[in-house]
């Protein structure tokens, strides 16, 4: 066996079926998540079918330009790493390090935005459930909708500061020269999880903050 | 030599921009203040085609092996079925609000 091959396990044909194979995986897991997301997507659903004034007043206090500079920020992240990828598939050592270090600079940009939004609701007393004080909102079940804004937002913060470490952890072997043409499947499939994170916040953006 | 599809960097560009122009085309609609059922349906709309922008280009499934693509939608099969059975019990239920 040649010496660029020397990735591919022995219960695999050749690179091509080991490479197909991840990604077939990664697809799979991809499944999983945007069933595990839409949970939360149904409990939206659910609760804004029955209180449709609560959904049209709460969404008011978020703040659209910031949740409008997100959307651009993760989009941007989105076409950073599918750089990145063309780079590993172009041996461009020096490319790949750039873009996936910028992923990983929008991400925290992400993060830091998303910070200033969540301590500015917890200054006024808008916490999820029966910590709720916040008392500017006329609707006895206002709770509920921040309820439903923290466990969507919060679950895909969560994802996205997954991404950001195992982007980082991409990084640390593509310093050493792990990814070439020949393999980047690391590479492929964290743009895969990474691009889903973008989809989810795509629609939490217009569901939650854009709403008259 | 990789036989894999590289995308051309004028479709990964071109996708970035089609998806910031719809970013500001969902904020914008809002502005017209398009009556109650039809904003929702417009802002979605607006989202899914955005997310197959991001599929179809970002995530190479334009010109991927199709089964991929048959993957990712059977989980939005599933989240309509999901959906819609849940709607059908909560949508008819014969208690009055606000104990929720």
């Amino acid at each position: 066996m040649s010496k660029s091959n020397s990735h591919v396990l022995h219960h695999f044909v050749d690179s091509e079926q080991q490479f197909e194979a991840s990604k077939l995986g990664m697809w799979l897991f991809l499944v999983t998540e945007i069933l595990f997301f839409g949970g939360l997507f149904v409990a939206y659903i659910v609760f804004r079918a029955w209180h449709p004034d609560l959904f049209i007043a709460a969404a008011e206090t978020l703040d659209v330009r910031l949740g409008a500079l997100n959307t651009v920020v993760l989009i941007a992240s989105s076409l950073t790493i599918a750089l990145a990828i063309r780079a590993a598939q172009l041996n461009q050592q020096k490319h790949l390090l750039i873009y996936l270090g910028s992923t990983i600079a929008l991400a925290t940009t992400f993060m830091v935005v998303k910070y200033f939004e969540y301590t500015d609701k917890f200054a006024k007393g808008i916490y999820p459930g029966a910590a709720y004080t916040y008392t500017g909102l006329e609707h006895e079940l206002a709770s509920v909708f921040y309820s439903i804004y923290y466990m969507m937002t919060g679950l895909h913060g969560i994802h996205v500061i997954i991404g950001i470490g195992i982007i980082a952890w991409l990084m640390f072997k593509a310093r050493k020269g792990a990814f070439t043409s020949e393999y980047y499947t690391p590479v492929e499939i964290t743009a895969l999880y990474w691009h889903l994170v973008d989809i989810i916040w795509i629609f939490l953006f217009p569901l939650l903050y854009l709403i008259d | 030599m990789s036989g894999h599809h590289i995308i051309p960097l004028k479709a990964l560009l071109g996708a970035g921009v089609a998806l910031l122009v719809l970013t500001f085309l969902t904020v914008a609609v809002t502005w017209i203040h398009i009556p109650e059922p039809f904003n929702v349906v417009v802002a979605i709309a607006i989202a899914v085609v955005k997310a197959a922008v991001v599929c179809l280009i970002f995530m190479n499934l334009y010109w991927d092996n199709k089964f991929n693509t048959l993957v990712f939608l059977s989980s939005i099969l599933f989240l309509l079925i999901f959906i819609a059975i849940t709607l059908l019990d909560t949508l008819f239920r014969d208690i009055p609000f606000g104990i929720y």
